[in-house]
């Protein structure tokens, strides 16, 4: 087998393939996104304005391309609006749940031992825990609100980020460098922080990405629900569910803002992928 | 009942991988391909087996008994179906991995046997089939019911053999048949091999990289390079008076043909036992993982600047002590002493300075995200010593200083493993501990590696702990050796002494193997 590996290949090979043409899509479309997280609110300053004479336009309305809903809001300006806090929540959630798994993720794999078993116990714990129905009970009891969501969530998210370390940990742990790190007598953080979580990174990164999309679509849950934001504040999941009541007189108010969710979650996935791929590459064995 | 290849060459995403390739291989006769990883010699294998890797491909042809095989075509596996097994069959390198773990050994016989005659076997004829082809290599009637972990390397390969054996082919072709097994087991297996293939009449092509599998085995030799033969001829004639300077080399490099003239790398040192205190005393180290005793009250010592060879099989412990040595691993009971000061077990109780080890894998002792310069700066750092030193450890080891900026996937295995004794050296050790260093690499990188160890040792009077699994290779650098078996030390000495009047039964078969001496020689006259 070996002989093939060697003289299958050059010794060094560059991967510079060209962006696949998915991915360049996704990547244009989550741009436009941030763009519009960042000046949305600046574009259209009062996209929340009601107007009880233009109730229920449909699309194609002069001065409304997609319309209005009941209360007279314009659907595109709504949308464009609730960008930031579609995409806001969601990343802050992935990254927050990351760096909680990296942490605890490392801690197990590495030092094993008891503080292995407690952390495992607790993302047992934690796996068992349905996410939208602790999410609705915790905003029912705290009353609720987008910071609440957010930091319920970091927690809630953070056993699938401290399980795939934790492996990848393990899986490392046992390699020789490991051993001639340790030969070194470096300290437990060294070797962990920058032997061994560099080479986990592709995993890492893979599954924030995921999370963002996952997040994305629980944060529009619950503004579905009812309990993510407050009424009254741009945001796709509230927009989908007053969209609901006039879905016969104008189908944009629910298609858009339920579209734009999907989109975005796939769009993330995709570069997700993608960046994970990349970095998986980089340092990998010529085989 | 002849194998003819006529201009096989094999092409690969890049151009041509072997240059055609002309050989006559007569019934009962065996032709060795020899040749360093890269030469082509697995590709050629493959080819003729149609087992050729996406995007390469065969041209020329391959017939046996008269009857072409369909080389050029290596995807279309209805053509290749009736031509495996009947006419080819391949024994891979790895006994390991090339069984199926979840199925009984008798059933993967089985299989071969059913496929060959095309029809179902009923129950007592199949297992009566199985236990004649188990008893052909020697094997008793019970392992038919074993799976392939309950068994040993060598019993695992005899299995294996069975297996490819099992459809009766015309031709054998053996990949590096004993390269993954210990050297007591290698002789064995080659022998059985040869014995079969006699009785059988069997066409044999046996790859290599090791010579001594090769003489006394085979009949023909063509010794390969980067896709090319370079030399051709009668086994005992190449290798008694080889005419390629490569062929020349390789011999050379061989540790056999040393362990034969008695050749070494490094100089043998002064016994120095006498008054000199010595640098490492490990007393009555004992080490069980559970029930199972891997280290029976060792006793091991070395003197300041001596090179230190341990032989034994995988199992037998040796490893394990040299972890033990190193506080990779805590020993349950015994002393183990560097410079007058007793070292408690584990790795909180020693320092860099002590001791380093390099490690048998280059592919995986190295992190694969950091530059080798991140990787010496970091193991420099450790002594207080500053990164500008880079260099001088590049140089050290042989390396140009432009290495620094490059990581590991970009070195090939000796190149790294030179890197990792730079790393090993950075903290001046007292004490550097080779754990079977050099058994991953080609003959020829390996002596490389061995000449550098010896000359570190010259320059830097530091004491080295050599641990092999071949005493070919341990004879070729240390001073003395300690032979281990079963977790005890059965016989330690200087090693000229050792390997002419070895004492114990083992350390005979050790020497054995290390000289690659066999039972059934080819032609008698080797």
């Amino acid at each position: 087998m070996s002989d093939i590996r060697v003289i299958g290949v050059a010794p060094v090979r560059r991967r510079r393939r060209r962006l696949p043409i998915g991915v360049a899509i996704a990547l244009g479309v989550l741009a436009l996104a941030v763009l519009a997280a960042a000046f949305g609110k600046l574009i259209f300053p009062d996209a929340m304005h009601q107007d009880i004479l233009a109730s229920t336009l449909p699309p194609g309305s002069p001065g409304h391309p997609l319309g209005t809903d009941e209360l007279g809001r314009d659907i595109l300006q709504m949308a464009v609006a609730g960008t930031a806090s579609a995409l806001v929540g969601p990343v802050i959630v992935a990254i927050g749940s990351m760096l909680l798994g990296v942490v605890m993720g490392t801690l197990a794999g590495y030092e094993r031992g008891w503080l292995d078993t407690l952390i495992s116990r607790w993302t047992d714990l934690l796996l068992a825990v349905p996410v939208l129905l602790a999410a609705i009970v915790v905003s029912g009891v705290m009353g609720g609100g987008y910071w609440v969501t957010v930091a319920l969530l970091i927690v809630l998210f953070s056993p699938s980020d401290i399980r795939i370390v934790r492996a990848g940990v393990l899986e490392q742990s046992a390699r020789p460098y490991i051993e001639a790190a340790q030969m070194l007598s470096l300290s437990r953080w060294r070797v962990m922080f920058r032997h061994i979580l560099p080479n986990v990174t592709s995993l890492v990164v893979t599954n924030m990405m995921l999370n963002v999309a996952f997040a994305l679509v629980a944060f529009s849950s619950l503004s579905f629900l009812g309990v993510g934001v407050a009424p009254g504040t741009a945001d796709w999941g509230r927009q989908l569910t007053d969209g609901r009541a006039i879905m016969f007189q104008n189908p944009a108010a629910v298609f858009v803002p339920a579209l734009l969710i999907v989109a975005v979650a796939v769009c993330v996935n995709l570069v997700g992928d993608w960046i994970g791929q990349r970095l998986s590459q980089v340092g990998e064995e010529v085989r | 009942m002849t194998v003819l290849l006529s201009a096989l060459t094999v092409l690969g995403p890049s151009g041509t991988m072997v240059e055609p390739i002309d050989a006559e291989i007569a019934p009962g006769a065996t032709l060795a391909l020899i040749g360093e990883s890269g030469s082509g010699k697995t590709l050629t294998a493959k080819s003729i087996v149609g087992l050729l890797p996406r995007g390469f491909r065969a041209t020329g042809a391959v017939s046996v008994a008269g009857q072409d095989l369909p080389v050029t075509r290596a995807g279309d596996d209805a053509a290749w179906r009736r031509a495996r097994g009947r006419s080819v069959s391949l024994l891979l390198q790895d006994p390991f991995t090339s069984l199926t773990p979840v199925h009984r050994c008798g059933d993967q016989i089985a299989w071969t046997i059913e496929a060959a005659q095309g029809r179902r076997l009923t129950r007592g004829a199949r297992r009566k089939a199985v236990e004649e082809r188990l008893a052909e290599v020697n094997l008793p009637a019970r392992v038919a019911d074993a799976f392939p972990h309950e068994l040993s390397g060598g019993m695992r390969q005899r299995v294996a053999i069975a297996a490819a054996l099992a459809s009766d082919p015309q031709l054998l072709i053996a990949d590096e048949p004993t390269t993954a097994l210990d050297a007591s087991n290698q002789a064995e297996i080659l022998d059985l091999l040869r014995r079969i293939q006699l009785e059988r009449r069997l066409s044999v092509i046996l790859i290599s990289h090791d010579l001594g599998v090769v003489r006394g085995r085979t009949d023909q030799v063509l010794v390969m390079r980067d896709g090319k033969v370079v030399e051709r001829g009668a086994t005992a004639a190449v290798l008694a008076a080889p005419e390629h300077p490569y062929t020349r080399a390789l011999i050379e490099a061989d540790p056999v043909v040393a362990a034969r003239t008695g050749a070494r790398i490094a100089e043998e040192s002064a016994d120095g036992s006498a008054e000199v205190e010595a640098l490492l005393v490990c007393e009555r180290v004992t080490k069980a993982f559970g029930a199972r005793t891997v280290l029976d009250a060792v006793d091991l010592s070395i003197a300041p600047g001596a090179i230190v060879g341990i032989v034994g099989e995988s199992g037998s412990g040796k490893s394990t002590l040299a972890r033990c040595i190193a506080g990779l691993e805590r020993e349950d009971a015994g002393s183990i002493v560097l410079g007058g000061a007793a070292l408690a077990a584990g790795r909180a109780s020693r320092t860099p300075g002590q001791m380093q080890i390099v490690f048998q894998d280059p592919y995986s002792s190295l992190n694969p995200m950091m530059s080798i310069g991140a990787i010496l700066a970091e193991a420099l750092g450790v002594a207080g010593r500053e990164a500008s030193e880079v260099p001088t450890m590049l140089e050290m080891v042989g390396l140009p200083a432009e290495f620094a900026r490059k990581r590991p996937a970009e070195l090939s295995g000796g190149q790294r493993q030179r890197v990792a004794i730079a790393r090993a050296l950075a903290p001046e050790p007292r004490l550097l501990i080779c754990d079977e260093s050099v058994s991953a690499l080609d003959v020829s990188v390996q002596a490389d590696i061995l000449a550098l160890l010896a000359r570190l040792r010259d320059e830097l009077g530091i004491a080295i702990l050599f641990i092999s699994h071949d005493l070919a290779v341990v004879r070729m650098i240390a001073d003395t050796v300690t032979v281990m078996w079963d977790g005890r030390v059965v016989e330690a000495g200087p090693c000229h002494e050792v390997l002419e009047h070895p004492a114990h039964e083992y350390t005979r078969l050790l020497v054995a193997a290390a000289m690659r001496e066999n039972a059934v020689p080819a032609d008698g006259k080797d």
